[in-house]
């Protein structure tokens, strides 16, 4: 709201230097957010609330200050050069629907010359941003920034048969307004007709028809009180916002409604126009004010600080407010029809902390009480996953949940995306539906700018329709092109890859013990056959694992390989991992055995794993591969593992002779079930190793 | 009978061969093979000269026995430094250029929005806040009803919303959980909720449609303005520093009442630029929203306002993030240009 301080030194005698006023209007809750001069006079920028439109004028404004200051707010001269006629005898008004009109007022003033306003008003108009249009106009615009109260002027010859009728439009009805936009009229719009038509769109915007031209001779100004919800549909409906319509949807001063119109009549009168005897006010069923009882120990008890009663009368009265005591310590406070704000105790309370000051509220601490602390395993969990992720060099991104929907279908997804009703954009038109867009995304920003090695990750929601149901669902998504870290003088970059991507998964699920897990070849849609792989816990699937297909890389412009997965947190974190069990240190040596075969190379290392692990050996704490080869030295259509078997007895140290056979008998297996070749002659290589 | 002459001769040539052989020993190896060879206890030229010197006549023995020391002495120099030269070269093969750079394992990067998130949560977690989360797909009520926005009112033109339906919306602020946490269980709740929130606003260096907030709410027996006056000082010194300046002011949320706004002295020009950028001259940088929660929220979620009192207050955790570390644009964080995350691991 712009705000002339010129103008409201003609309500309140501003006195302090500039500095401290604008203090003072920030500490009074109107904040300045710029100024600027201009003719003489400072032009403040004052953000207003959206609960008072009270301030949305002058007047407002300056009782603010006048009780900031503690200065006495001035009242003003609106006598009128009369005429010998009563406004009904030029005009009849009939409000038909008093619950979207309370009160309309109306004033007629005759044989006014439409010119240019004079300079002291065209000042007015200018410093409120607008462009000085002519004498009539001109004054409903400096009342409307004066009282924050709009008011209309039509052509009383343009209205037909001397009647304004507040009426709900008909169906079919339409109307041009002042900017020659033609509106079609719903019976939810309340309108302001005459005799035969509608002439304007009530508290929005008044007709072309009946507007104010040079050939205008004698006016009729409106100043009513519309219905606030009203205004605000009309206004959202035709597309219409004006300065009206914006104070009308936030609820004007009802008790304000016949001043305006003296106020616009004297000041046209003084233009050399006459006005009719007085108001024409139809006010049909006055509402009571609204009274609120204020305790006083209660803004001690809201605010922390005691403020002494004298002080919170004087306030409330300088603000507008009645006040009377009723018991002790309490008072019965009487709200003016300005404050549409004010409706509890604790609103009155706000009043009296802003001009307390809240810098002279005190600062203090809640008092210690324990509160039951929520549960934060997901928290938790979410951050050991991250920990885990920057340990493998995987950095952090986070990417708008928006997208694109031909992003989004780039990817085939079960769910159909949420889209936005009221999108910022096209290209943010609906809701993420795999954080791998955003990855790939991100890798092609940064390779374009020179990155090489790339290992990202995010940990947020995707969303999508179940049914009827909007699901919003956590999910992690990563994504490894290149080399991980950084190159280095010695030459030894770490690809990344499939291994690299598996071993971080793996270290998550086992790191969250979500075992046993597994990584099985699966088709998806997203990758390249025989590179992908669906994520297990339990038999149950939880991600994605793969090489992106070429499409996919296109969409993006990428050329080169990335490997990515998607795993869904909020399914894994619905399941239940492996309670943790600590196990006591053994106390007895293990004993090793290696063992180096040959094995057909369509046999996995799974199978491996999986037979041995049937077995159930008693004593075999653990295997693993430690080498796999494949050379010169054998036939193409094998390979060479290695593994390394540990076994450990509980109660004692194992003999030589008692691993030997437990070795025989996975050898023995290996052998039936995939035909196995020991190398090394076919010895057992003995090396026990004791630790 | 060998004479002194040919023992002389012999001498003389031993020598010769062995500054000759001397020359050609390139290791360590040889240098211990040419020292054998003259010196062995048992076959080395040196003894057996000791053989011939014993067939002299006795009176030549001294002087021949001299020559043999000479010649040993004269041996024993050579492979010395010779041996000392190996030495040296060893050293200087062995030394590395110790300035070549260090190797380590890359630490990848936290995001600098939840590094710092952390941040703030830390502060409130020391002060005994526990932390909550909510949807962000939100209902009308959660985000605006309960919330004390009445329908069709103004105010909510100031949360530009992003609908999904007429009733699913994604969420303005982080406010709809304290009435979801109000709603589950009794006071005293004593939280903070940090998350993402949406509005419908074209991304610019200060507006972005996702950005993170971080909500807080105390609700209890007793609870002031003064307390949140307190608690938001507490938290502003711990974040920015012991002497940021602070300002409280009025301000209008439909959820508190009374509202307050605060302000921290501005970080970049300290209030010395009038034409700075980032506090537009004002000297003020608006940093808060808070207030006490309003009576009517109260009743939404059936508390009793006359038995309990509380605070509530919010803040953009990307646009503090943006002041604190001098971020001229606010896009920056959602750009995941690595060059920029990276950073912030050194924070």
């Amino acid at each position: 709201m712009k705000i002339s301080l010129e103008w409201i030194k003609e309500y309140v005698a501003v006195k302090l230097p500039f500095s401290s006023l604008i203090d003072k209007l920030d500490m009074i809750g109107l904040v300045v957010e710029e100024w600027q001069e201009k003719d003489g006079d400072i032009i403040l920028d004052i953000e207003t609330h959206a609960n008072r439109p009270d301030t949305l004028g002058h007047l407002g404004v300056a009782r603010e200050l006048a009780a900031g200051l503690n200065r006495p707010l001035k009242e003003k001269d609106w006598s009128l050069v009369e005429l010998d006629q009563e406004t009904s005898d030029l005009i009849d008004i009939q409000i038909l629907d008093r619950d979207l009109c309370r009160r309309y007022s109306g004033i007629v003033i005759r044989d006014i010359q439409v010119k240019p306003s004079p300079q002291w008003l065209r000042k007015k108009i200018e410093a409120m941003d607008l462009n000085p249009v002519n004498n009539v106009v001109d004054v409903t615009n400096y009342v409307l920034f004066s009282t924050a109260h709009p008011i209309h002027a039509f052509d009383l010859a343009k209205i037909s048969g001397q009647k304004i009728i507040i009426r709900r439009a008909n169906k079919g009805e339409s109307l041009r307004t002042l900017e020659g936009k033609v509106v079609n009229l719903s019976p939810e719009m309340l309108i302001i007709g005459d005799a035969a038509k509608p002439v304007a769109l009530a508290g929005v915007m008044g007709g072309e028809d009946s507007a104010v031209s040079d050939a205008t001779r004698d006016v009729f100004i409106e100043s009513a009180w519309f219905d606030p919800i009203s205004v605000r549909k009309t206004s959202k409906e035709t597309g219409i916002k004006t300065d009206a319509s914006y104070r009308f949807e936030r609820g004007a001063d009802i008790a304000m409604c016949p001043q305006a119109a003296l106020m616009a009549a004297s000041l046209l009168t003084r233009l050399g126009g006459k006005a009719t005897k007085e108001v024409f006010d139809v006010y049909p069923k006055p509402p009571q004010k609204k009274r609120i009882i204020l305790r006083h120990h209660r803004i001690a008890e809201l605010l922390g600080v005691e403020v002494n009663e004298d002080f919170v009368q004087d306030i409330l009265s300088d603000l507008g407010f009645q006040i009377e005591s009723s018991q002790t310590g309490s008072w019965q406070v009487t709200v003016p029809f300005f404050r549409v704000d004010i409706e509890r105790e604790a609103d009155l309370i706000e009043e009296i902390a802003r001009f307390y000051g809240y810098d002279k509220i005190p600062s203090d601490f809640p008092p210690l009480s324990i509160p039951e602390p929520p549960r934060e395993e997901k928290r938790e969990m979410i951050n050991k996953i991250r920990q885990l992720l920057f340990h493998q060099s995987f950095d952090e991104v986070i990417n708008f949940s928006f997208s694109d929907p031909e992003r989004e279908a780039v990817f085939v997804k079960q769910h159909p995306e949420i889209a936005i009703k009221n999108p910022i954009s096209q290209k943010a038109s609906c809701l993420r539906t795999t954080l791998l867009g955003g990855l790939l995304e991100n890798i092609a920003w940064n390779k374009n700018r020179g990155a090489e090695g790339l290992n990202i990750f995010e940990i947020g929601n995707i969303y999508f329709w179940n049914e009827s149901t909007a699901v919003e669902e956590l999910s992690l998504g990563l994504a490894t092109t290149g080399f991980v870290g950084q190159r280095y003088w010695e030459g030894k970059d770490e690809e990344t890859g499939y291994f690299y991507l598996k071993g971080t998964c793996e270290s998550i699920l086992t790191h969250l013990r979500y075992e046993p897990f597994s990584f099985q070849e699966a088709k998806h849609d997203y990758f390249e056959e025989g590179f992908s792989l669906a994520i297990a816990y339990k038999g149950e699937k939880v991600g994605i694992l793969g090489l992106l297909k070429s499409h996919i890389l296109d969409f993006f412009s990428l050329k080169d390989a990335v490997w990515v997965a998607e795993l869904s947190l909020a399914s894994l974190f619905s399941k239940q991992p492996k309670p943790f069990q600590y196990k006591p240190v053994a106390k007895f040596p293990s004993v090793s055995r290696d063992v180096s075969f040959l094995v057909k190379r369509n046999v996995s290392y799974q199978a491996v794993k999986e037979a041995i692990d049937k077995l159930s050996l008693p004593y075999l704490e653990r295997f693993d591969l430690y080498d796999r080869y494949s050379g010169p030295a054998i036939s193409r259509d094998r390979i060479s593992l290695s593994l390394r078997f540990i076994y450990r007895h509980p109660k004692k140290t194992l003999l030589a002779k008692e691993v030997d056979n437990l070795q025989l008998r996975i050898i023995k297996h290996l052998k039936s079930r995939f035909n196995i070749q020991l190398r090394e002659g076919g010895q057992i290589d003995k090396r026990a190793r004791k630790n | 009978m060998p004479d002194m002459k040919a023992f002389k001769n012999k001498v003389a040539k031993y020598k010769r061969d062995f500054d000759k052989s001397i020359l050609l020993v390139k290791e360590e190896k040889s240098l211990q093979e040419l020292r054998n060879l003259y010196l062995s206890r048992k076959k080395g030229h040196l003894t057996l000269l000791f053989k011939d010197l014993m067939a002299l006549k006795p009176e030549e023995k001294p002087a021949a026995g001299e020559l043999i020391n000479d010649l040993k002495d004269h041996i024993l120099e050579n492979l010395r430094s010779l041996k000392e030269t190996f030495q040296v070269e060893k050293e200087i093969v062995k030394k590395t250029d110790f300035t070549l750079p260090g190797k380590a394992r890359y630490w990848g990067a936290p995001h600098p929005v939840h590094l710092f998130q952390e941040e703030i949560e830390k502060i409130f977690v020391s002060m005994g806040y526990s932390i909550e989360e909510g949807p962000e797909i939100e209902t009308d009520y959660y985000n605006f009803g309960a919330l004390n926005f009445p329908p069709h009112h103004p105010a909510r033109d100031d949360w530009d919303t992003l609908y999904l339906t007429d009733d699913l919306l994604l969420r303005t602020h982080t406010s709809p959980v304290q009435i979801r946490v109000m709603e589950k269980r009794k006071p005293p709740i004593k939280i903070v909720i940090p998350g993402k929130v949406f509005r419908k606003e074209t991304p610019d260096p200060t507006h972005l449609p996702m950005f993170y907030q971080l909500e807080g709410l105390v609700v209890d027996k007793g609870i002031t303005l003064a307390h949140l006056k307190g608690t938001l000082e507490f938290f502003l010194k711990k974040l920015f520093s012991e002497d940021v300046k602070m300002r409280f002011r009025p301000a209008f949320f439909p959820f508190t009442e009374p509202s307050a706004e605060v302000d921290i002295g501005c970080t970049v020009c300290e209030a010395k630029d009038e034409e700075c950028r980032v506090c537009g001259g004002s000297g003020w940088i608006e940093i808060l929203g808070s207030g006490m929660v309003d009576p009517q929220v109260f009743k939404n979620v059936n508390i009793d306002p006359e038995e309990y009192s509380g605070f509530a207050f919010g803040l953009g955790i990307d646009r503090t993030a943006m002041f604190a570390y001098q971020i001229s644009d606010l896009r920056y964080f959602y750009e995941n240009d690595l060059r920029f995350l990276r950073q912030f691991l050194l924070k």
